[in-house]
């Protein structure tokens, strides 16, 4: 049955409806004309350009996985730096600090996501990088040097330099998404594990860690959509050379990156439109990613509430 | 005598920020008996019961004075250890609270685990025995590595009892733990308190002064963190020497 509206409420009614429809024909008008523009790439390599490693504008040859590999690489990398990282500052922060410090530390977490890109690739650049190449890089060669991604020298810039500064811009991400996770958990339950004579740690780890495991995984997912698709701050310190190289300190190439850079520049029709094709490359991954995490997230916060 | 005191309060205080939610208790508990702690909403037994096993502190801003003997030993001494402590003088809390995504025998056995027993057999000992005390064993042998949160309420708090009796304190303490509970999974749980009375010592809060009634030897009335009166129960129920005993327990107040 259709519940009549008065006059006032069809307006309000038409309004809203029309502004939630732009939305949603937004996004598949992007997706629409990102698919056309990179139409004229995909006819001339077809799904090769996934797996062909060559990018020569030059002779107008195209293949994108040595920024795929670019991407994957520094993301998953800064997972691994800022994923314990993140952990652990949401366990001290609920656990260990009085409420009122730890609602200051949190805030100063999250302003780490207000720092604009820029500020970060700047950073990066005149501190960071030289960091990695005088001390990081040396004592990484130095210890772990029989390894394959601690082979050559470093100039700073490169993979490694930017999975750090990806690492710290996704630690807010998935700082605060662990603290949500962990403070869903029930006192009760805390009191529970410290009643049968557990240890602080030991309660963390029984009654906080084990029941958020798939908490923890939707917030560590969610930091690796923002890492894939962040473009400023790599696109200055990553050296912007598309070569796949086992070591960390060879310079590299993301897929983000190399549109911000090559875009302004491409003059080729091909050379556009395989940009774009990396474009979409690029927004398919990172829309099945945040698709995961979200699915993982929304299953994790309707169990915690039965 | 003497040895036949299982837990022995001196003058205890608990403190939220300022607020003095318990006031200068003295209480001596005997060993193999059930204590009722009865008293309107807000009279702090709750709070007092969680003294006793030093969880109480664990909460933001909270502080407790005053002493708690137990085998000799105050348990609020400087080199006391809160987690030694709560090895010894268990709690099972007023909702039933398994850990999830931990199977029955888990639930069980962490205790042990805790403090490093890694014996198969051994754990599978523990479990039986504690489960079978705990009048749950036959509900759940064929289903002990399902998860703990799969019981009925009535089933879950009992799963708990049985993980208190697993580190096998003398006291075990119990905060309202039938609240939570349906008239029939509550007649289980207090015929098992008189059954494990037998072995341990058992301080119950309840709110309901039927059950200090059925199950408790001595019974203690609070109003607003003060102790008004402790005793058998028979005599706190037919012959009360306080007058506000007697308004609460005919229903006057509270």
């Amino acid at each position: 049955m259709k519940i009549p509206y008065s006059k006032q409420d069809q307006y309000v009614y038409t309004a809203l409806r029309f502004f939630s429809l732009v939305v949603v024909c937004l996004l598949i008008a992007i997706i629409f004309q990102l698919f056309m523009a990179s139409k004229l790439a995909f006819d001339e390599f077809g799904l090769s350009f996934v797996t062909d490693d060559f990018w020569n504008p030059v002779d107008d040859e195209f293949g994108a996985l040595a920024f795929i590999f670019g991407t994957v690489v520094t993301s998953i990398l800064a997972l691994l730096i800022a994923g314990p990282v993140s952990v652990f500052v949401a366990i001290y922060t609920n656990e260990f600090l009085p409420k009122k410090i730890a609602s200051v530390l949190g805030l100063f977490v999250e302003l780490i996501a207000a720092i604009p890109s820029i500020v970060f690739g700047l950073w990066g650049l005149y501190y960071l990088a030289p960091f990695v190449k005088n001390f990081l890089a040396p004592f990484l060669k130095k210890y772990l040097g029989f390894l394959p991604f601690f082979q050559g020298s470093s100039f700073g810039i490169g993979i490694l330099t930017a999975a750090i500064i990806l690492a710290i811009m996704i630690i807010p991400t998935i700082t605060s998404v662990c603290r949500e996770v962990f403070k869903s958990i029930p006192n009760l339950r805390k009191e529970a594990a410290l009643g049968l004579g557990a240890t602080k740690y030991e309660m963390v780890k029984i009654a906080i860690l084990k029941p958020s495991f798939s908490g923890i995984m939707g917030a560590l997912v969610l930091g690796l959509g923002r890492a894939l698709g962040e473009t400023m701050a790599v696109a200055m310190v990553i050296g912007n050379n598309p070569v796949i190289s086992s070591s960390l300190f060879s310079a590299g190439a993301t897929m983000a990156s190399v549109m911000a850079n090559e875009y302004a520049e491409a003059d080729s029709e091909l050379h556009l439109s395989a940009l774009c094709y990396v474009g979409l490359l690029l927004f398919v991954v990172t829309f099945f990613v945040n698709l995961m995490a979200r699915t993982i997230v929304w299953n994790n916060s309707r169990k915690s509430k039965r | 005598m003497t040895n036949t005191i299982a837990l022995e309060v001196k003058n205890l205080n608990a403190y939220f920020g300022d607020f003095r939610a318990v006031k200068d208790i003295n209480l001596t508990y005997h060993k193999n008996t059930v204590n009722a702690i009865i008293g309107p909403s807000g009279c702090g037994k709750s709070t007092y019961i969680r003294c006793l096993n030093r969880i109480h502190e664990e909460v933001e801003d909270a502080s407790v004075k005053g002493e708690v003997i137990l085998g000799g030993k105050n348990i609020y001494a400087e080199n006391a250890d809160p987690v030694e402590v709560r090895k010894h003088i268990g709690m099972v809390f007023q909702k039933p609270n398994p850990f999830p995504s931990m199977s029955i025998f888990d639930n069980v056995t962490i205790g042990p685990k805790l403090w490093g027993e890694k014996d198969r057999t051994k754990l599978e000992e523990i479990t039986e025995n504690c489960l079978k005390k705990a009048a749950l064993w036959d509900e759940v042998k064929d289903k002990l590595h399902q998860d703990g949160t799969s019981l009925s309420g009535g089933q879950q708090q009992r799963l708990c009892i049985a993980r208190t009796l697993a580190i096998d304190p003398p006291i075990i303490l119990m905060d309202e733990p039938t609240s939570a509970l349906d008239p029939i999974a509550t007649v289980k749980i207090e015929d098992l308190m008189n059954e494990i009375k037998k072995e341990y010592t058992v301080i119950v809060v309840t709110h309901n002064m039927q059950q200090a009634r059925r199950i408790a030897d001595y019974t203690s009335f609070f109003v607003l963190g003060d102790l008004i009166e402790h005793g058998l129960t028979s005599d706190i129920f037919t012959n009360p020497k306080e007058k506000k005993t007697e308004d609460y327990i005919s229903g006057n107040f509270g």
